[in-house]
């Protein structure tokens, strides 16, 4: 019996035993599992990448903190450090292994080869299937838009049009005329209707504008740019194309463009189209700079600000200059919209700290609150939580108080936002005016995410803006004054309507470009194409032109780096 | 070309299912019949004739055992034809045949170390015939103590291996490093290997060291595989080195019962020197913060730790009849840690079989230990943090209560110790089934059958809490199941003609392992008295983020042979070879050719050196090649999901306003790479092992150079348009350099004739490690953690410097505005991360340890030392809580935080060398003090053949320089899957332990 059992064990052992080793796959399917349809399958992930492109550790970051508009010191000696990268940026310190240049070309270059993967699946497809070449037209036109990313921050473009071969790098005119090209195949053929969630006809109208407004710079990113006459006149050909086109119209409130509803506001022109359903339906673009002693909604207790980027004193300087002996506040409707009605009688804070200021307050329901928008000076008023962590309650609704500090203290005193603000003696955590630009949004429960407020990337005003700039560079005073006062007095739902100017230079075209568009990832670029990006501001001194663009990370050189003079570092790293 | 060819051969051999006809057997395998007892007197002596006092005699036949009186004399009942067992600490067993009423034993030191069997892969050698490099710990030399193990079991006592003991939590993680690390990856864990079973490192969803669940009451030896001579039989998995548990066994004719108990306490070994309440208030003044003083005095480290108790009990039974032993044991392990919700109970039970027939041509035998593991876990990371930085003038509780919110807005983990639980049950079996039958004289066929099951559930859990609107209650459920099994068949052939000696062997494997998660994660719970875990209906949320499945299953086939030889028993050759196929490699290459060779020459066995002091001496030498597949699975096949994942998909018609409308999108995960290849390890040792004064003095030196190259990365591609960030691949030129030298040397003491005796011994290695032709300027990891530091990195690795450098700004001092100054380490004016620079190594330069054990009559006295040196630490629980900055907010420190008094509050805490420290450390890690008492002396004579009593004091000091809790550590969190090394980030702080034990043998 024995025996028998023993031999059956080795003949069962030894039959077992023999494989030809080919991996078994459990856990995923590698050819997909059926469940996406092809033309919203291929579409999808290229749109679907973009709010984790441009979220505020990445590519927002990245253009706002080396502007003057912004500036994120090591608060309190730890928040916000980062291993320097802010830093780095805002002074224009920039290494190669900075984690925010390395992060942002991450998510731009793969998301760039997510509109290769569309592109790649629709094009046998749309010869005879329409829908499939519309939606190829918006990935091309997609693909274009994210490269003239690439070259406005690095100098440089990937062509590649198949998955299996190496993409080329293009600089300079090369870059330019390639992108060019590529938004020309499809500006004819491509949707007028599907926006302002998706690559549309009049976003590519205004993303070739904005090609040509910046094609100096990009073919000669290091020198004083030479702006051409055809380069303006394509860009007045563009924006006159959407102007005429009748299909938008500037938003009476400023802030309307960034709240919870703006996907239909018609001044949108190309937005990210968020529904508050995903995760990545983000809010950080509004609670990156708001103090962490901040309660924005009280429906959700874990909503709070991160004390973030402030704006630099010269940026605010810039509002004074304009408006004189004027508060900006009293002189321009974007630059404040007031929000919590605060009595005149609690406005006083003297001799009243949150230790004895338990009955100043006022009562809101939760669905009414709303903080102040804008550019937020001195203190806040918010919501407050009692020492177990739940808000005040009043009748019908929550004490809104004067908010106190309670990052860095102990509520034993206001959070009290200040003009000074640096990398040391003004680094606490209320240091700096803040910018309340973008909703709180009333979908998102912790403040971060499944937020419903789209995000902005192109919208009607900056096509006058781009309009009247190429008008003025080409001599058109008047026509560049009349755009740019157009924007200006569109703004007519609240005081003070901003006055129209009566003159207008560079100057002035590059000053009312940073009050329209301020922290809408569009500075940068302004400082280089109007000279100022070496200029000094607030922990900035740098002057290297070569700085003008960001180094190529660290690890995409040493990942090139078996394959020489491939990826070459750009100058000055 | 021939080597493909002769495991083609082999394969076909072992595939074509060669079975063996004609196998009978013997079943009159028991003797039966009585014969006449008497009475057998006689006397031990050592080799000198000094009579030995209080050796055991016991008849095999009977079990009866009696102990020699002071002049070495026994008298016991037997027959003749019985067998004698004579055993004393210290010498060799001996058998001795009944042949009269009169015998005079002889014991031999038990010091002749080359006599000792060695367990190598795939059979046992005499050590005198052994080529490799291999270190064998037999159980009485185990480290003692609680031990939950077997890599506590080993600390120290093997030179070359470094075991570090990574925290205090019982059964803990620990860094089982043989050689150097040989890659860059995580998974320096040597390939573990218990009684010819190769376990799979995989997982088992117990957060704590897999290995916990062997009993190391069970273990009789381990021997560990250090060169590549002795590893390569392993192939693809001995890179890291072998480590070969061998469980106990029963022996034939003596029934023996062992029992042993223990009780233990610990505490917290060493306490972080943060400021007393009366210190605290006046610092904050000082440093100009503002005091916030909640009028008490409480010592937090006291509020978080307690005195630990723990107990141990074991039941073995080993005996068996001349063709049949066994062994059974079973044991309960309960383990308190000194963090409140922190326990480690292990049940165990093992039956080992062992039953010959056919006249000892056919053996059989079984292997079989069934365990379960319950492990609950405190949060460790916060409650260790807010122990050093809560504000001491807070009380800890009010009316009875934890004090719900201390200052600065912190929750009180006294309250989340209500909280939260992390409860993780394993069940695991791990059986082996190995008959072999000798077919003709000098060739034996071998089967291995094998299976490892492991079940786990694993519960993290938050209660509600109602007092907080924000804790609402959350649950993790993670179920994993891993399945390990092995087949194995393979021949070995002895040959025995005249001088020449020989052993021939060729074997196939095949190994499958299995290994399944599944988790759901949940939200929002009713406070209604029943726990989240048995309420998974209630809750309001399930969320995606921590819900999902994985499942894996990798094959491994071998193929494998080895040749040993040895002539006149003073000329010695081992040649092995393994083909080790996997699927977890491309088409492109499946398998992979792991060959040594290796040469041993007995010099002390030459007449040349009949006069010399050594009775023996060896010089072995090694190359050999082994390698590395602890890579992810699947890498080398692309993948694309289908995805509604938050980046995948968006929304693409208006009035879609739910998920399920979203499309999915089709996403690619991962590059394809069928060209990878294993890493490979190239090593190449030279040793001497000698042996003089009649055995007293044992040692053995090697040198070794260990070169790893094929090194396996995720990196980024070449061209950055692709669809993911890296992929895997096989870097080129790039080589880890590890090159030592080890020694290990032992006295014993002349015992004979004298109520005391000692030995004493040790080992070091000193190890050199460095990465070659890296073509990364620097491989970061060892992520930062807490506000301010995302993006820092603390450990680098670069070329020329080792795995384990830190890499970091150093810093010089505080300017005179109060921030930090470091040093412009490339003088451009500038302080940025390119100043950055290998500023240190975690991984010792030295490993040592040492012991002494004293005898004296009835008493016994070990103490075992280990320590490193050469070594930083990087102090990240400092960098994190002891800043000036936190003082001002009244949050507590050590004097850390004031030794700059020119440094203002709000100075950054960078990643720098100012948290760098030594990490020197030298350790008594135990000290056990035993008592054997005589059972004749308590009328147990006969009843009772042993009875042992000890103490063991676990970690009694240490000698170090660094300020946190404990130098060896090891916390670090890896980025890009680069491993980490030295980093102390809130490590469960170590223990002090007292151990009472008893142990009695019938």
């Amino acid at each position: 019996m024995k025996n028998k059992i023993t031999i059956a064990l080795l003949t069962l052992s030894l039959s077992w035993s023999c494989t030809d080793l080919e991996e078994q796959v459990l856990d995923e399917s590698l050819t997909g599992s059926g469940q996406a349809e092809i033309i919203s399958g291929a579409i999808a992930p290229a749109y679907g990448m973009l709010p984790s492109t441009f979220r505020h550790t990445r590519y927002f970051g990245l253009q706002l903190i080396p502007s003057d508009e912004a500036i994120l010191p090591a608060r309190g000696g730890d928040q916000w450090y980062d291993g320097g990268m802010y830093l780095d940026a805002h002074s224009h310190n920039m290494t190669p292994s900075n984690a925010l240049v390395r992060d942002s070309w991450n998510y731009l270059t793969r998301n760039i080869s997510r509109t290769l993967t569309a592109i790649e699946a629709l094009t046998p497809l749309a010869e005879t299937n329409a829908e499939a070449a519309a939606a190829l037209y918006e990935m091309k036109a997609l693909r274009a838009y994210l490269n003239m990313l690439m070259l406005d921050s690095w100098g440089l473009v990937f062509k590649k049009e198949s998955g299996a071969e190496t993409s080329e790098i293009l600089r300079g005119q090369d870059a330019i005329d390639y992108i060019d090209s590529e938004f020309l195949s499809v500006v004819d053929v491509i949707n007028t209707d599907r926006g302002p969630g998706r690559m549309t006809q009049a976003a590519v109208w205004g993303f070739l504008a904005k090609l040509h407004l910046n094609a100096a710079v990009y073919r000669d990113p290091y020198g004083t740019p030479d702006f051409t006459a055809e380069d303006m006149s394509r860009v007045i050909t563009y924006t006159d194309n959407i102007i005429n086109s009748g299909g938008f119209s500037l938003s009476p409130e400023y802030f309307d463009l960034f709240n919870d509803d703006n996907h239909d506001n018609p001044e949108l022109i190309f937005a990210l189209d968020l529904r508050g359903i995903l995760q990545n339906d983000h809010s950080r673009w509004a609670y990156w700079s708001m103090s962490g002693s901040l309660f924005p909604r009280p429906e959700f207790p874990n909503a709070d600000g991160t004390d973030g980027p402030a704006i630099t004193p010269e940026f605010y300087q810039t509002w004074v200059d304009a408006y004189g002996d004027t508060d900006p506040a009293d002189a321009d409707a974007r630059f404040y919209q007031k929000n919590v009605d605060v009595p005149e009688a609690l406005q006083d804070l003297t001799g009243f700290s949150p230790q004895n200021d338990q009955d100043r307050y006022i009562c809101v329901a939760a669905e009414n609150f709303e903080i102040d928008r804008g550019i937020i000076r001195g203190t806040p008023w918010g919501p407050r939580k009692d020492s177990d962590g739940n808000f005040y309650r009043c009748d019908g609704g929550y004490r809104i108080y004067a908010v106190g500090e309670r990052r860095e203290a102990n509520m034993e005193y206001y959070v009290n936002h200040t003009l000074d603000i640096d990398f040391t003696a003004n680094n606490g955590y209320a240091s700096g005016y803040r910018v309340s630009k973008y909703q709180f949004s009333h979908t998102s429960p912790d403040g971060n995410n499944a937020s419903s407020v789209d995000l902005v990337l192109l919208r009607y005003a900056e096509i006058y803006l781009m309009r009247a700039e190429a008008k003025l560079r080409l001599g058109d005073n008047a026509g560049a004054l009349a755009d740019v006062n157009a924007v200006r007095t569109s703004r007519t739902a609240r005081e003070p309507v901003p006055a129209a100017l009566n003159a207008i230079d560079l100057d002035i075209m590059y000053r009312e470009r940073g009050f329209e568009l301020y922290w809408e990832m569009a500075r940068r670029t302004d400082m280089i194409r109007f000279g100022h990006y070496e200029d000094t501001w607030t922990e900035k001194t740098d002057t290297d032109v070569h700085h003008r663009l960001f180094p190529i990370p660290q690890s995409a050189i040493d990942g090139a780096s078996n394959t020489p003079g491939y990826l070459v570092q750009n100058p000055g790293y | 070309m021939r080597k493909q060819t002769l495991f083609v051969l082999a394969a076909w051999l072992s595939c074509a299912g060669v079975t063996h006809a004609g196998i009978s057997f013997d079943k009159n395998n028991l003797r039966v019949g009585s014969v006449v007892q008497q009475t057998v007197r006689g006397v031990v002596v050592a080799a000198d004739g000094t009579p030995i006092a209080g050796a055991t005699v016991r008849s095999q036949a009977t079990a009866r055992a009696t102990t020699t009186d002071e002049r070495g004399e026994f008298s016991l009942q037997a027959s003749t034809g019985d067998t004698l067992l004579v055993s004393y600490i210290g010498y060799a067993e001996q058998q001795i045949p009944v042949t009269g009423t009169n015998l005079r034993i002889t014991l031999d030191d038990a010091s002749n170390a080359l006599d000792e069997i060695v367990v190598v892969g795939y059979g046992n050698q005499r050590r005198a015939d052994v080529t490799g490099s291999i270190s064998s710990v037999n159980s009485e030399d185990f480290n003692r103590g609680i031990v939950t193990n077997p890599g506590q079991l080993l600390q120290g006592k093997v030179a070359g291996l470094n075991v570090s003991i990574d925290s205090g939590e019982p059964g803990a993680t620990q860094d089982v490093i043989i050689r150097g690390v040989g890659s860059l990856r995580s998974g320096t864990t040597p390939l573990y290997v218990v009684d010819g079973f190769a376990l799979d490192n995989t997982a088992t969803g117990v957060a704590s060291n897999p290995l916990n669940f062997i009993n190391p009451n069970d273990i009789e030896k381990i021997d560990v595989l250090k060169d590549a001579s002795a590893a390569a039989i392993y192939g693809a998995r001995a890179a890291n080195g072998v480590v070969v548990i061998t469980t106990k066994k029963g022996r034939s004719g003596i029934t023996q019962v062992n029992v042993s108990g223990s009780t233990s306490i610990s505490s917290l070994a060493r306490k972080m020197d943060v400021f007393s309440a009366d210190e605290f208030r006046s610092q904050v003044a000082a440093v100009g913060g503002t005091l916030r003083d909640g009028g008490a005095s409480t010592d937090w480290q006291d509020e978080f730790t307690r005195n630990a108790f723990s107990n141990n009990i074991n039941l073995s039974v080993n005996g068996g009849s001349d063709r049949f032993s066994y062994f059974g044991s079973a044991g309960v392990d309960d383990q308190e840690g000194i963090l409140n919700n922190s326990n480690l109970r292990r049940y165990s039970a093992r039956l080992n079989l062992t039953q010959n027939a056919w006249n000892d041509r056919f053996k059989v035998s079984l292997n079989l230990a069934g365990v379960r593991t319950e492990n609950q876990r405190p949060l460790i990371t916060t409650i260790v943090s807010d122990m050093v930085r809560s504000n001491p003038t807070f009380p800890a509780y009010t009316d009875g209560q934890p004090t719900p919110v201390l200052s600065g807005d912190q929750f009180n983990s006294l309250v989340r110790e209500q909280l939260y639980s992390d409860n993780a049950n394993n069940n695991r079996i791990l059986a082996n089934f190995t008959p072999s039958v000798e077919i003709i004289k000098g060739l034996t066929y071998k089967l291995n059958l094998g299976v490892d099951y492991s079940t786990t559930d694993r519960d993290v859990q938050n209660l509600p809490f109602a007092a907080r609107e924000d804790e609402i209650g959350s649950l993790n459920l993670n179920y994993t199941d891993n399945t390990n099994t092995l087949v194995e068949n393979y021949l070995t052939y002895e040959l025995n003609q005249g001088n020449h000696q020989a052993t021939l062997l060729a074997g196939h494997t095949y190994q499958e392992t299995f290994y399944k998660l599944r988790t759901w994660a949940y939200e929002g719970f009713p406070s209604n008295g029943i726990e989240p875990r048995y309420q998974t209906e209630a809750a309001t949320r399930m969320l995606t983020s921590g819900t999902g499945t994985e499942a894996v299953k990798n094959e491994l086939q071998s193929f494998f042979g080895r040749i040993n030889y040895g002539y006149a028993d003073k000329y010695l050759l081992t040649a092995t070879m393994r083909a080790d196929g996997s699927s977890k490699f491309g088409g492109n290459n499946k398998y992979g050719y792991f060959p040594s060779v290796s040469a041993g020459w007995n010099i002390g066995k030459e007449d040349f050196m009949q006069n010399s002091p050594f009775d023996e001496l060896k010089i072995r030498a090694s190359w050999g090649r082994t390698g590395n597949q602890e890579i992810p699975s699947k890498i080398t096949q692309a993948s694309y999901i289908d995805s509604r994942a938050d980046d995948d998909t968006y929304p693409l018609h208006e009035g879609v306003s739910s998920l399920e409308d979203y499309p999915y999108g089709i996403v690619y995960t991962r590059l394809a790479n069928p060209d990878i290849q294993w890493e490979v390890s190239t090593q190449t040792d030279i040793g001497v092992d000698f042996s003089m004064f009649n055995h007293r003095l044992t040692g053995t030196v090697d040198y070794f150079s260990k070169v790893s190259g094929n090194v396996l990365l995720e990196v980024v591609p070449a061209d950055p348009i692709q669809p993911t960030t890296t992929y895997w691949t096989n870097i080129p030129g790039m080589e880890i350099k590890n090159q030592g030298v080890e020694a290990a040397l032992e006295y014993t003491s002349d015992r004979s004739a004298r109520a005391f005796g000692y030995n004493v011994g040790g080992n070091i290695s000193f190890i050199k490690n460095k990465v070659v032709n890296s073509p990364y300027a620097v491989l970061t990891t060892g992520a930062a953690q807490g506000a301010g530091q995302t993006g820092s990195t603390i450990n680098g690795y670069i070329n020329g410097s080792p795995i384990g450098a830190f890499y970091m700004r150093e810093f010089i001092g505080i300017d005179e505005a109060g921030f930090s100054r470091f040093r412009d380490v490339n003088g451009d004016g500038q302080i940025l991360d390119n100043d950055r620079a290998v500023v240190g190594s975690a991984l010792p330069d030295v490993v040592y340890a040492f012991h002494l054990n004293f005898f004296y009559r009835n008493f016994d006295l070990g103490l075992n030392f280990n320590g490193v040196a050469g070594n930083q630490i990087y102090n990240h629980t400092a960098m994190s809580n002891f800043t000036k900055g936190n003082l001002a907010m009244s949050f507590n420190t050590t004097d850390k935080a004031m030794e700059y008094p020119a440094e203002v509050t709000n100075n950054t805490n960078e990643v720098s060398t100012r948290y760098l420290e030594n990490g020197d450390f030298l350790r008594l890690n135990n000290a056990t003090l035993g008592y054997n008492l005589n059972p004749a002396a308590i009328g147990l004579a006969g009843k009772v053949q042993q009875i042992r009593l000890g103490v063991t004091g676990q970690n009694l000091f240490v000698v170090t320089d660094y300020s946190g809790f404990d130098p060896e550590l090891n916390t670090g969190i890896a980025t890009g899957g680069i491993q980490t090394f030295g980093i102390d980030y809130f490590t469960y702080p170590k223990v002090r332990t007292f151990v009472f034990s008893v142990n009695v043998s019938f």
